[in-house]
């Protein structure tokens, strides 16, 4: 397959299955999907849709059971697990439900750790700035305890950001707030993509969230049911 | 009830969490280790006691200037106990033309009811007997040879015909060095029937009891309310085998101080497993605080799991400590001549009550406070809890280790210099961590990425880096201090007993036998030869005041006041004295000097410049005090109370004590030598010398089995430490995972992270390792010269540092391996 410029993304009957207690598992059955750099897209879904799963397939935190998947030009079928993480490292930013924020690391810590894996010099000050332009440059000091979800969401934002990666993966970003924090922070997210032209995929069942997004699929039992997906 | 059948589902529910594994292991370990030591120490202490009661000739007795009072006989015979009376005087014996100063022992038949009475017939063999029957005695070789008589003779003891019936070759109260007279038993009726106890005789008399242990006991604490007449006083075998007693002193002192290091190890383990147990739960306490459970409910439900756990493992560790100590004793009995004795159980009962109150002392501050868990901390866990400026249950482990190095130690100095060091060690580490912590966030910045994870690793997890940088270096000072200044000690000790310590003495060597007598000695192969003029007198006055024992509030005055002295001279300080007050002697003194043992300074209240009169047989000196001495009476040399200038006390009349050292396999030559020399008393000590030599060694054995107990321990303070951040870690490897980390990055990471922490810990613990032992050496075990080995004690802090790297390592080795996906799982 011959790389496709605007294509930053491409998964091509990607099927994932796992042997549980009961036999085998068909958690994803041949999904695809094409996301071009700058887009957001959106993939929703009822729990256990296997939602998450795919998300980690495109980002290269697991691999598939079948089929391919292309992160910025690099089949990711081909590259061992090392190859992957540099790849996360250069091009990807995560954004969780739980936010995942180190808690023995204040606000700034946090943020300068994608850079401190890189080796990067500045991280201290990338990371400032980062906080800054979530609006969090007073609390860079404070500890994950010391602050509030959407608070904690915006650090984790900001982490996401500090590397100017060019995807963003963000599994349900909004899940743990409540709704008026949880607007907050998705127009942060959509500011960031819009501003940075990152792309950004997200993982929801928040219907609200999804329709923001330029593109959607729906999946249900591990298959593409609707949408604008391949 | 109710709540006990919760904690039990709990615990039977939570028994796979590695925290409670852990502190079961620890808590198994430290009573084992407790427990072990203290039923051998007990069991050896009781085979010491058997032995020594076969010294004094029975379990317990009085001893008395006149016949012993009827009251003692009557109260043991109540007690069922076994008696034996006797009486020991001087008196001359006469036969054909010859005469002889003996020392003399009257017995009875029952005499000796602990030990052996070896006896020889005429043709030499030997057999073992009792007290002679009346118009009988048995006379030693020495006695023989000067009288010219042999066994089957007859002579005359004051005033009796007695007939000798055997050669007395051994008694269980004979061989002292203080025997200046050859030997003769006689029976006690013929004693009392020939006037020799009469008033007016100096005669000592002795009541020697024998029984079960219950009843010699109920008779000791009798006798110990009674009134003591003057003179009267017990004998009980502690008195005895004081050498022997202070070798096992040692001894048991490094012993415990090994069992000790191990439960204080594992009390480490413990708090940090209970830490970490404490914080597994801090969401279930919350969310039942929250439902409705009181406080007290939450806390009883916690300590009743807590219990349910540390009894049946405290009886599992006692038991198992039993079964080691049997093992153990089988190899140990021998030193003590295979006296029976019973396996103590207490002292492993006692042992798992301590690693109760171990596990209590280090596991309660954290289980405590969290039953303080706030129910709105279902919402926050950061609201679980108030912070406190400074919480007092923390002092908890503190005293409680306090206790236990105390009761373990047996002696305040030890218990004091063992706290403040392991105290220092965990200051310095606490500090020395804190500064190096705050170094590597300075330094981070520009070191190389991986070297800067690991930094920041530990910078990040700055509390729980400190509290493992400071327990483990509690543990490895702990096992530095056992593994290389215990062995370096006990060589120390080794040392002051070579192969060549003079293992024979002559008493009683003339003038003129002293050159013919070294020949002698150069020919059969002794070497080691030492001689010192040996003058017997009586003190007789102090500054001019006579002497009256009636005068002196101090009872062992009183007795010296009545004894004949042993006084010597020398020119140079005999080794193994010290003068700790005045000046040793001037080559011509003006007037006559002497230097006194602190002891006798203390006894008589002895000032510099006093004078102390004696009579030596015709003559009379009285010297100055010049200076007072410390002697080390456990050293293997002759030494003296009282010693006089040479200049002055040449001219006194004197025999020659000599002591030498003679390779084993001479024992043909020696008799020969007593054949040669008759009027000698030729003392061997060999025996006591193996037998210190022995507990030496089986000591340095008994230290390295229970030296793996510490490192067992040593190893639950890095698996407890690993444990109580795993969880931590796996999460944050999971991130870096997800945020592009390469494996060998976090590996790397891990690396530097565990070096450091090892390095901090070595190098803390070999300082502390290094002051410990030297003030150890110094002060408790008393050997001169003491240095710590410096080069071993820096390759083990290095050695710590790479094994706490490799151990670190290989606990991260599955955290590394953390799938990114598990951050997704998590949600």
């Amino acid at each position: 397959m011959s790389d496709t410029p605007h294509q930053v993304l491409e998964a091509h009957d990607v099927s994932k299955s796992v042997d549980g207690p009961e036999g085998r598992l068909q958690i994803l059955d041949r999904v695809g999907l094409r996301v071009a750099a700058g887009e957001s897209f959106a993939i929703v879904g009822a729990s256990g849709s296997g939602k998450t799963t795919l998300l980690g397939l495109l980002a290269g935190l697991d691999t598939p059971s079948s089929g391919t998947i292309r992160l910025a030009g690099h089949a990711l079928d081909t590259l061992g697990e090392e190859a992957r993480a540099d790849l996360r490292r250069r091009l990807v930013g995560f954004v969780f439900q739980s936010f995942h924020l180190l808690p023995a690391l204040s606000a700034e810590e946090n943020v300068m750790l994608p850079l401190e894996l890189e080796g990067d010099a500045q991280a201290r000050a990338k990371a400032r700035e980062a906080l800054d332009a979530v609006g969090l440059a007073a609390r860079r000091r404070h500890y994950p305890a010391q602050l509030s979800g959407g608070e904690q969401q915006r650090v984790a934002i900001a982490r996401a950001f500090v590397h100017g990666p060019r995807l963003l993966f963000a599994d349900e970003p909004t899940g743990n707030l409540d709704q008026r924090t949880g607007h907050h922070i998705a127009d942060l997210l959509f500011a960031l993509n819009r501003d940075h032209r990152t792309t950004l995929v997200l993982v929801t069942h928040d219907a609200q969230l999804a329709a923001r997004c330029q593109r959607r699929i729906e999946l249900e039992e591990g298959r593409v049911a609707t949408g604008l997906g391949a | 009830m109710k709540l006990l059948r919760i904690a039990l589902r709990n615990l039977r529910r939570e028994w796979r969490l590695p925290e409670l594994r852990t502190l079961a292991g620890s808590l198994l370990l430290a009573v084992l280790a407790l427990g072990v030591v203290a039923t051998l120490a007990t069991r050896v202490e009781r085979g010491i006691l058997a032995s020594a009661a076969e010294l004094i000739g029975g379990d317990i007795g009085v001893s008395a200037p006149q016949a012993v009072p009827a009251a003692f006989a009557d109260q043991a015979r109540r007690d069922g106990l076994a008696l034996s009376h006797d009486a020991g005087f001087p008196s001359v014996a006469f036969a054909h033309d010859r005469s002889q100063l003996l020392d003399v022992q009257a017995t009875d038949g029952a005499y000796p009811l602990r030990g052996k009475l070896v006896l020889a017939d005429a043709q030499g063999r030997q057999r073992n007997g009792h007290g002679p029957a009346a118009g009988t005695a048995y006379l030693d070789h020495r006695a023989l040879v000067s009288l010219s008589l042999k066994v089957g003779d007859t002579l005359q003891l004051g005033g009796k015909e007695l007939r000798i019936a055997a050669e007395l070759v051994q008694q269980p109260d004979g061989g002292a060095l203080v025997a200046l007279a050859p030997r003769a038993l006689m029976s006690l009726a013929d004693a009392e029937q020939a006037g020799l106890l009469g008033v007016g005789s100096r005669a000592r008399y002795r009541l020697l009891l024998a029984g079960a242990p219950e009843a010699v006991q109920r008779w000791r604490s009798w006798a110990q309310q009674q009134t003591l007449p003057q003179g009267v006083e017990l004998l009980t075998p502690e008195q005895t085998q004081e050498r022997m007693r202070t070798a096992f002193d040692r001894a048991g002192a490094f012993l415990h101080l090994t069992a000790l290091l191990a439960a204080l190890l594992a009390g480490v383990a413990i708090a940090l497993s209970a830490q970490r147990y404490a914080r597994r739960k801090t969401p279930e306490v919350a969310l039942l605080r929250a439902l409705g459970t009181p406080r007290r409910r939450v806390l009883g439900l916690l300590l009743l799991t807590l219990a349910a756990l540390a009894l049946p493992v405290a009886l599992a560790g006692a038991l198992l400590a039993l079964g080691a100590a049997q093992l153990a004793w089988q190899f140990a009995s021998t030193l003590f001549g295979g006296v029976p004795t019973v396996l103590p159980l207490l002292p492993a009962l006692i042992a798992a009550a301590m690693g109760v109150a171990v596990l209590a002392g280090f596991a309660l501050p954290p289980l405590l406070r969290l039953a303080e868990v706030a129910p709105v901390a279902v919402f926050r866990e950061s609201l679980a809890r108030k912070p406190r400026r400074f919480d007092g249950l923390y002092l908890l482990p503190a005293l409680v280790a306090l206790a236990l190095i105390w009761s373990q130690s047996g002696s305040l100095k030890l218990a004091g210099i063992l706290a403040a060091s392991l105290a220092g060690v965990a200051l310095v580490a606490a500090l020395l961590a804190t500064l190096l912590l705050w170094l590597a966030r300075r330094v981070a910045p520009g070191a190389h990425p991986a070297l800067r994870l690991g930094l920041a690793a530990l910078a990040r997890r700055r509390g729980l880096s400190v509290v493992q940088a400071t327990a483990l270096s509690l543990g490895l000072a702990a096992l530095l201090l056992l593994s290389v200044v215990a062995p370096a000690l006990l060589d120390g000790w080794r040392r002051e007993l070579p192969v060549d310590t003079p293992n024979w003495f002559a008493l009683n060597l003339q003038d003129d036998q002293q050159p013919a007598f070294a020949q002698a000695l150069a020919r059969i192969g002794a070497d080691q030869l030492n001689m010192m003029p040996l003058a017997v007198g009586k003190l007789t006055a102090i500054n001019g005041q006579p002497i009256d024992s009636r005068h002196f509030a101090d009872p062992r005055a009183k007795e010296w006041a009545d004894r004949q002295l042993r006084l010597s001279w020398a020119d140079a300080l005999p080794p193994a004295n010290r003068v700790i007050d005045g000046r040793w002697f001037d080559a011509h003194p003006a007037q006559a000097e002497v230097s006194v043992d602190r002891m006798w300074r203390d006894m008589f209240a002895l000032k510099l410049g006093d004078t102390m009169s004696f009579d030596v047989g015709e003559g009379r000196v009285a010297a100055t005090v010049t200076s007072f001495r410390q002697v080390d009476w456990t050293s293997f040399r002759v030494n003296f109370f009282l010693l006089l200038d040479p200049a002055h006390a040449d001219a006194l009349p004197h025999t020659w004590l000599a002591s030498f050292h003679l390779p084993r396999g001479h024992a043909r030559a020696m008799a020969q030598l007593s054949r040669d020399y008759p009027n000698l008393s030729l003392v061997d000590v060999d025996d006591l010398l193996d037998r210190i030599r022995q507990i030496v060694d089986r000591v340095g054995g008994a230290v390295r089995w229970i030296l793996g107990f510490s490192l067992l321990a040593g190893a639950l303070v890095l698996a407890a430490s690993l444990a109580a951040s795993a969880a931590e870690r796996r999460h944050e490897a999971a991130l870096l995972r997800t945020l592009g980390a390469r494996r060998a990055q976090l590996r790397v990471a891990a690396a530097c992270e565990f070096a450091l922490l090892g390095l901090i810990a070595g190098l803390t613990a070999a300082f502390g390792a290094a002051v410990a032992g030297l003030w150890l050496g110094r002060t408790v075990f008393h050997i001169e010269g003491f240095l710590p080995p410096s080069w071993p004690l820096a390759l083990g802090a290095l050695g710590c540092a790479f094994v706490v790297m490799l151990l670190g390592l290989a606990g991260t080795r599955k955290v590394t391996r953390t799938s990114p996906m598990r951050l997704l799982r998590e949600g």
